[in-house]
This record gives C-alpha cells, sequence and structure tokens, in this order.
C-alpha cells in the first residue's frame, strides 16, 4: 500500500512536468507577446520591458527558470498586473472558486444521488419519468445560458436576488444553482442506471429474504456499490469545478481563479500561464489519486497493489 | 488499513469544511459595512470592469486603471468640464515667447492626503520614475517632448539631463525640444501626477494597497478589494474639496456587460455601459449618454501586397464603402461616420472644428471607384484583380463590420474579398509584421491634438503598419511640430490630413464614441473625448 502510494506520487509529479513542459512549449509557439498592445509599440519601451521580465533571454535559459519556478512554486511577478505576484493570483483566487466548487458539489451530489435513486427505485413510474425529465434538461443546457436566464429572472426581473459579485451567502445561491444543474443531472442518470442493475443482483434479494429494512438495504447495500460509476467522473469534475470556471465567474463576476486561465493565455501573460496550469493539473492529478483510493473504500475487491501495472 | 484509510478521507474533508466556512466569513464582510453606508451618505455605485493593472501613476497605461486613478491624484493642470486644459495643483503657470519654457507655480493648498504639501520635487521624482528605463512604463513616449526625456527613456542619457527642474518647493519648470501645442492637455495624463517622494522612498509599492495609498486628488483610496471591489472616499485634504459632492465611491468589477446591465436595472449599480445586443432596443432611452470619444474605427491597406500597391486601386476600394451604412445598420450605436482621420472635438486658433474646416475627404461614389480600379488595374497591367483577403481580430462586431465592406466591396467594385479572423494577440503581432493585406484598426488618442493621430503614419512609425512612405507627408508632420505659429500649424495638419487620405493607406470607417446608461438622480459625471472619468462634480440626488 505504502509502496503504492510512493509509486503513485512519482508518477503524478512525472505527468505534472510532463504537462508543464508541453504548456511552455505551446505557449511560446503561439505568435504575439504579452506586450502587443494596439496602442504602444514604441520599441524601446517594449525592449525595456522584455528585459525586466527577462524575455529577452534564449528560450532554453527560460526553460531552466521556469523548471526552477516550478520547483520552488514561485512563478514571479505577473506580466499585465505588476503588483500581483502569479502565486498571489492563485492565494487569492483559489479559496473563492474552491467555496463556490464545493458548494455546488455538495448540491449536485447531494441532489443527483437522491434523484437517480428515486428515479430508480420507481423504475418507469412518473418520478422516473419527471427525473430523467429534469435530467436530460440539466444536461442540454448549457450553464451560462442558466446562468444568464437566471440573473435575467431572479435579479432582473424579480430582484429576489442580486445578480452578481460575491459578498453574502445570498450571492452565493444563482452560481451554485448554474454551476450544479449540469454536474447534478449526469450524476442522477448516472445513479440511476448502476442503481438499476444493483437492484437486480443476488445479494440484494438475498438482502430482502433476509428481511431487512428497505431504507438499510438501499443505503448500505444498493447505495453503495452503485456509487463506483459516480466515483468515478467525481475525479475529473471535482478538479475542474474546484478550480473555477471562466464563463460562470466572469458573468457572475466571481473573483475566482477561472478567468486567470482564459486570460492569460489572450494575454500571453507567461508566469500566469505557466502558474495556473501547474497547479491545475496538479490539482487534477492528485483528485484522481483521490478517485483511486475510494474505490478501495467502497468495493473491497479492489486491490490497490494489484493496479500498480495500469495506473497512469 | 482501511480504517486507516477512512480517517485520512475524513480528515481532507474536514480540512475541506473549515476551509469553506472560513472564507464565508471573510466573504460576507463587506457587504455588512455596505448595509451601514446608505444612510444619508452620497455613494456612487459604478462599474470599472475588472482589476486596475495598476494604480502607480506610470504604469497602468489603460482606462481600468487610469478612470479611478484620475480622481484619486491630480497633476499640475486638469481638464475642466469644457475639456480644456486648467490649472490643478498649480495655481498659475507661464510660458516663454518661443514656446519652450513652462513654468509652474505649485498652490499653497495643495495636500497630499497624509497631509504632506505637495511640492515641485514630487513632480520631478513622479515625472523621473515614469521615464526611469527600469519603470519600463509604457507611457513614457508621452514626455518626449521634453528636452533629454527621450535619451534617459532609452538609456542612452541620464536623469539628470533630463531637463524638469524644482526651481523651490513651489516652482516646476520643464523646458522642451520644441514648441509642443499640446504640451498642456498631455500632461493631464495620469503618468504625469506627482509621486510624494518621502512615501514612496520609504515604500516603492505604495500604490498596491488602499492602506499605503497617498493621492492629492478629490478622491482616496479608502478600501480595495483586489479582483472585488475598491472604495473611495470623499479627500478632507483636497485643495478644491467644497466642489466635490460625493462621500463615498465604490467601484465593482463586473466583466460581463449583460451582468453589469442587469446589476443597473436591480439598482446596484447607477451607471451601466450598453451591451451590444440592446443598443438599438435602448437607442431611445431616457437613462441613455452618448458622448464623443476621440478615436477612430478604420482599416488599413498595406501598400506592400498586391493589389494595393496602386494608389488608385486603394482609392478605389476607399470610395467602395459607404460609412453611413455602416454605422446605421451595423454598429446601431450612434456612430458618427468617419470621413477624414481626425476626430472631432479639436477645435483650432480660429475657433473652428478641425473636421468641418476639412470637411470631408473619402466617402461613397459607386462610379469614380469602378473608374478607378480599371485605370489602375490598366497601369499595373493586370486583367485580373489579385485575391484580396480582409483580416480582423475575433470578435462578433469586427467580423460584423468586415461582412458588411464585403458586401460593399461586391457591390461597388464587382470584388469577391475573403474575409479571415485571427485571435486578438496573434492578430496585433501580424499586423505589425506587416503579413495582412487589409487589416481592422483602431487609434484612440493619448492627448487631445490631431497630430497625435496624424504622426502615426509618417515614415517608420511603429503605428504605421502599412508600409506606406511619402515625403510631403513626413515633411508636413515635422514643420507642424517646429511650428510656433498656432494658425499655420493648424492648417499644416489639415494639409497632412488631406495628403494622407488621397494617398488612401488607409480607409476610414467611424468615429468612436462613450455611450452609457445612468440613472436619473446622476449628473455631473463628465467624460472627455479624450482623457479619463471626472468625478470631482459628479452628485447623486
Amino acid at each position: 500500500m505504502i509502496q503504492y502510494i510512493i509509486k503513485r506520487f512519482f508518477m503524478m509529479v512525472l505527468t505534472v512536468l510532463l504537462i508543464a513542459t508541453l504548456t511552455f512549449f505551446l505557449m511560446h509557439a503561439i505568435p504575439g507577446s504579452p506586450f502587443d498592445d494596439d496602442r504602444t509599440s514604441n520599441p524601446t519601451i517594449q525592449e525595456n520591458l522584455e528585459k525586466y521580465y527577462k524575455l529577452d533571454q534564449p528560450l532554453p535559459v527560460q526553460y531552466a527558470n521556469y523548471l526552477k519556478a516550478i520547483v520552488t512554486f514561485d512563478f514571479g511577478p505577473s506580466i499585465k498586473k505588476p503588483n500581483d505576484s502569479v502565486n498571489s493570483l492563485l492565494a487569492r483566487g483559489f479559496p473563492i472558486s474552491f467555496e463556490l466548487g464545493i458548494i455546488t458539489i455538495l448540491v449536485a451530489v447531494l441532489s443527483g444521488v437522491t434523484l437517480g435513486t428515486l428515479a430508480a427505485l420507481r423504475h418507469n413510474g412518473i418520478i422516473d419519468y419527471l427525473a430523467m425529465t429534469f435530467a436530460v434538461i440539466g444536461i442540454s443546457i448549457p450553464n451560462f445560458i442558466l446562468a444568464t436566464l437566471l440573473i435575467q429572472i431572479f435579479a432582473g426581473e424579480l430582484k429576489w436576488l442580486p445578480a452578481a459579485t460575491w459578498q453574502s451567502p445570498l450571492h452565493m445561491i444563482l452560481p451554485t444553482l448554474a454551476l450544479a444543474t449540469g454536474p447534478m443531472a449526469i450524476i442522477a442518470r448516472l445513479t440511476r442506471s448502476s442503481m438499476l442493475e444493483v437492484l437486480t443482483q443476488d445479494y440484494i434479494k438475498m438482502a430482502r429474504a433476509k428481511g431487512l429494512k428497505p431504507s438499510r438495504i438501499i443505503i448500505r447495500h444498493a447505495l453503495r456499490n452503485a456509487m463506483m460509476p459516480v466515483v468515478t467522473i467525481m475525479g475529473t469534475m471535482l478538479a475542474g469545478i474546484l478550480t473555477g470556471t471562466f464563463v460562470i465567474e466572469r458573468i457572475f463576476a466571481i473573483p475566482g481563479m477561472g478567468k486567470y486561465f482564459v486570460e492569460s493565455i489572450n494575454n500571453r501573460d507567461y508566469p500566469v500561464i505557466m502558474g495556473s496550469t501547474v497547479f491545475y493539473s496538479a490539482f487534477l492529478v492528485f483528485m484522481l489519486f483521490l478517485v483511486d483510493i475510494v474505490y478501495g473504500i467502497l468495493d473491497p475487491r479492489i486491490k490497490l497493489h494489484k493496479k500498480e501495472g495500469e495506473s497512469s | 488499513m482501511k480504517k486507516w484509510l477512512t480517517v485520512l478521507f475524513v480528515a481532507v474533508f474536514a480540512i475541506v469544511l473549515s476551509a469553506c466556512t472560513a472564507n464565508k466569513d471573510a466573504g460576507k464582510e463587506p457587504s455588512s459595512t455596505d448595509g451601514g453606508g446608505d444612510a444619508k451618505e452620497k455613494v456612487l455605485y459604478l462599474n470599472n470592469g475588472s482589476e486596475p493593472t495598476s494604480f502607480d501613476p506610470s504604469v497602468g497605461f489603460n482606462a481600468v486603471s487610469w478612470n479611478a486613478l484620475n480622481n484619486l491624484m491630480e497633476g499640475l493642470v486638469r481638464f475642466n468640464d469644457k475639456d480644456q486644459p486648467v490649472e490643478a495643483t498649480a495655481e498659475k503657470y507661464t510660458v516663454s515667447d518661443d514656446g519652450l519654457t513652462y513654468t509652474f507655480t505649485i498652490r499653497d493648498g495643495a495636500k497630499w492626503s497624509n497631509g504632506d504639501a505637495v511640492t515641485a520635487g514630487d513632480f520631478v521624482f513622479g515625472w523621473l520614475h515614469m521615464l526611469d528605463p527600469e519603470t519600463a512604463s509604457p507611457a513614457a513616449f508621452l514626455a518626449y517632448p521634453i528636452d533629454g526625456a527621450e535619451a534617459y527613456n532609452t538609456g542612452e542619457g541620464k536623469a539628470e539631463e533630463v531637463a524638469i527642474k524644482a526651481i523651490d518647493d513651489k516652482t516646476f519648470e520643464v523646458k522642451l525640444n520644441a514648441p509642443t501645442d499640446a504640451f498642456l492637455s498631455i500632461i493631464t495624463n495620469p503618468s504625469f501626477f506627482p509621486v510624494n517622494e518621502k512615501v514612496a522612498t520609504e515604500n516603492p509599492k505604495w500604490f498596491a494597497e488602499a492602506d499605503s495609498f497617498v493621492g492629492n486628488g478629490p478622491f482616496n483610496l479608502s478600501e480595495w478589494e483586489h479582483d472585488v471591489k475598491f472604495v473611495f472616499k470623499k479627500n478632507d485634504q483636497y485643495w478644491d474639496k467644497d466642489i466635490v459632492k460625493l462621500d463615498k465611491v465604490d467601484w465593482a468589477m463586473v466583466n460581463d456587460t449583460n451582468t453589469e446591465y442587469q446589476m443597473y436595472k436591480s439598482d446596484e449599480l447607477d451607471v451601466s455601459s450598453v451591451p451590444a445586443e440592446l443598443a438599438e432596443q435602448l437607442k431611445n432611452d431616457k437613462e441613455l449618454h452618448v458622448e464623443d470619444q476621440a478615436g477612430i474605427y478604420f482599416y488599413r491597406f498595406n501598400v506592400e501586397k498586391k493589389p494595393f500597391t496602386n494608389k488608385k486601386i486603394r482609392q478605389a476600394f476607399a470610395k467602395a464603402v459607404d460609412q453611413e451604412n455602416i454605422v446605421q445598420y451595423v454598429t446601431k450605436n450612434g456612430e458618427k461616420a468617419a470621413h477624414g482621420f481626425v476626430t472631432y472635438g479639436f477645435k483650432g486658433p480660429d475657433g473652428k472644428e478641425f473636421r468641418e474646416s476639412v470637411g470631408d475627404l473619402v466617402s461613397l461614389d459607386k462610379e469614380e471607384a469602378k473608374k478607378l480600379l480599371k485605370e489602375g488595374m490598366k497601369e499595373e497591367g493586370w486583367s485580373k484583380l489579385p485575391k484580396v483577403t480582409l483580416t480582423y481580430s475575433t470578435s462578433p462586431e469586427h467580423q460584423n463590420i468586415a461582412v458588411a465592406l464585403q458586401s460593399q466591396f461586391k457591390e461597388a467594385l464587382g470584388v469577391d474579398a475573403k474575409l479571415q479572423n485571427v485571435e486578438a494577440s496573434v492578430f496585433l503581432a501580424e499586423q505589425k509584421e506587416l503579413k495582412h493585406q487589409t487589416s481592422r484598426s483602431s487609434f484612440l488618442y493619448d492627448y487631445a491634438d490631431p497630430i497625435n493621430a496624424l504622426e502615426s503614419f509618417i515614415t517608420g512609425s511603429p503605428m504605421n503598419r502599412t508600409a506606406w512612405s511619402n515625403k510631403k507627408f513626413d515633411s508636413l508632420i515635422k514643420s507642424a511640430k517646429q511650428e510656433t505659429d498656432a494658425a499655420k500649424r493648424w492648417e499644416t495638419l489639415q494639409d497632412a490630413e488631406r495628403v494622407l487620405i488621397d494617398e488612401a493607406p488607409i480607409v476610414p470607417l467611424y468615429f468612436y464614441n462613450q455611450v452609457s446608461l445612468e440613472k436619473s438622480n446622476i449628473s455631473g459625471i463628465v467624460r472627455h473625448p479624450v482623457g479619463y472619468t471626472e468625478l470631482k462634480w459628479a452628485d447623486k440626488n
């Protein structure tokens, strides 16, 4: 077990390093520079700026500096926000994205699993049809449309809730709804189909035959086994939602870190591109690792040390 | 083993939850301070769009920094509500007869927000900070009319050689290398604000946080929650504080115009921009304000790429453009069609608008366009016109205009132009490398003088980006820069514009404007054609 974790950790570091290297070279392959501004194009000023950010050095030197930055996790100052270091941007944005993400995940998982279980128990009944219609709608409406719609209705027309910004619990309701609906629908569908499969298993019949309480059968025996596919998608879902989503954060003016992914690339803000990519990939890889461990807890048949060969 | 894992998992979850609740408390704070504020105070709610790049006057060269900074600090002169530079921190100024030496006297009441007196030394300090090559200020070129400034900024000269001087605490002297008519208007720009030398020496990052920020303008920076919002409070130390009516200004950072508009509708904002999709619907709204902005949307022709190597063919394409059609049916935001390069809002020594005294230099003329195209092709010996591609940076607005131009070229000239869109940063890089044939362009004025725009097209200017080079134009610009007689200078500039439009390395489309929604109880927000938002006279009832 410990050996597995160590090996896995080594693989994780390698993965992040690979992603980081790819990002570095892709980033420098696209044309444009952080100082390309329509208004300011005085060549000497540009040179001063490049010197200041060490962008005048040859690429291998920059790459070496960059590797050093990853190891020490210090990416230096942002180019477009000269008052801030990349670290301080991430330190400021991540907790907010994380907060929104956790609330979203809780809402999505709780309501998704409940909805899916109810639908499976009332298979082909009215609840099933309603829940699945709701799920299909939830999956098909992109969250930015939902977000705009929610703002228009609850802030613009009804004036019940504030339209945007991140200040009080009241401000959190609309973005959570907009962000949670999609994942909730996916989880509901997954739960339903795997529940249906589990409910036909022999051990469920056995449990029923033993005369166990239905609630105990469902929660302890059925749901636990039905959770496997949900856990599988949770890894990527968690990493994606917890590190912030560009569109939702932009629409609701939430000061999370989602915007850095997109804005930094548009601005060619190299240190921020590197910082956010490394951070995100490290986080994602760590989440996948957690998911693997949770597998073991949920299903004793999965022995972690047997998976060594196939782990990535 | 399994138990051990469960414990680990629960521990991680607990940490996650505690982090979550800690943040929730942090999030509540600003709303509680908000609640107490709206008793009798006049609080203006504005949207800055995003986090200001920097409140270092030399660094934040954009509207998101300077619209705010313009109200936190003040230079020697400030634009009045009629867009004229008038005395501000300086009580009076004199100009020598040759137009080269400016002497400013700083007013006695001029104070920093921490109580220090504003001195001539603070101006020397601030201006040298901007010109310091280490600062890498994108605005430094604005100071190049000052003798020795360019040399210092490019690393060839020394700071001591820059011709700015504090004669005593209250007297500040500047020597220019050529008479520059627009000098006073140039130094209204935030990059020419003073910097409190004592504060900046102690803390070089004085501008990064609200606590350490020291300004000398109508307002003080009282709160700055990065990426969330910042708050201004009226500055009691300001020399002209009796004019300032607002108690507080609360700036949100909402980047999405639709959200901004919804917040305006639900009274969370007092001022909003207009989402493009709603421009037509809100056209006659009572709360809509339309003001000129000194800037122009135009297309560049690359004179090194066929077919635009030929002057007549350039002219033909220029005359095939229907500017009125574009502002009326495509942009639909009340812009003025552009038939010249210099925008409205510049009055000459004769009191007349530059734009009006020159008149329309290029407008739709299909017959003439067809004729010119034929002649041009004959001159070049082409039986078929080389393929024409219009390039623009990816955005729905630019695309709509490109499509309109495409159909206008087809209609007037029978030319099938191709459209190509490129990601914004790539687009700019390619345009500077002269890779495009004809491309979408814009120009926003840095200071209020026609020469700022016209100068772009002298040979070798980094703003030229057309490969166009014309001796007559170059010499007209050069003599305008040396001219001390204001009327003559004005005529020279008008001649230069005529040459530019006649040679047609560009075709103008429309002049920018500033459109905003403002609640009816708001008054006195001044938006200059060139320059930044003024809240000094703003009021809320």
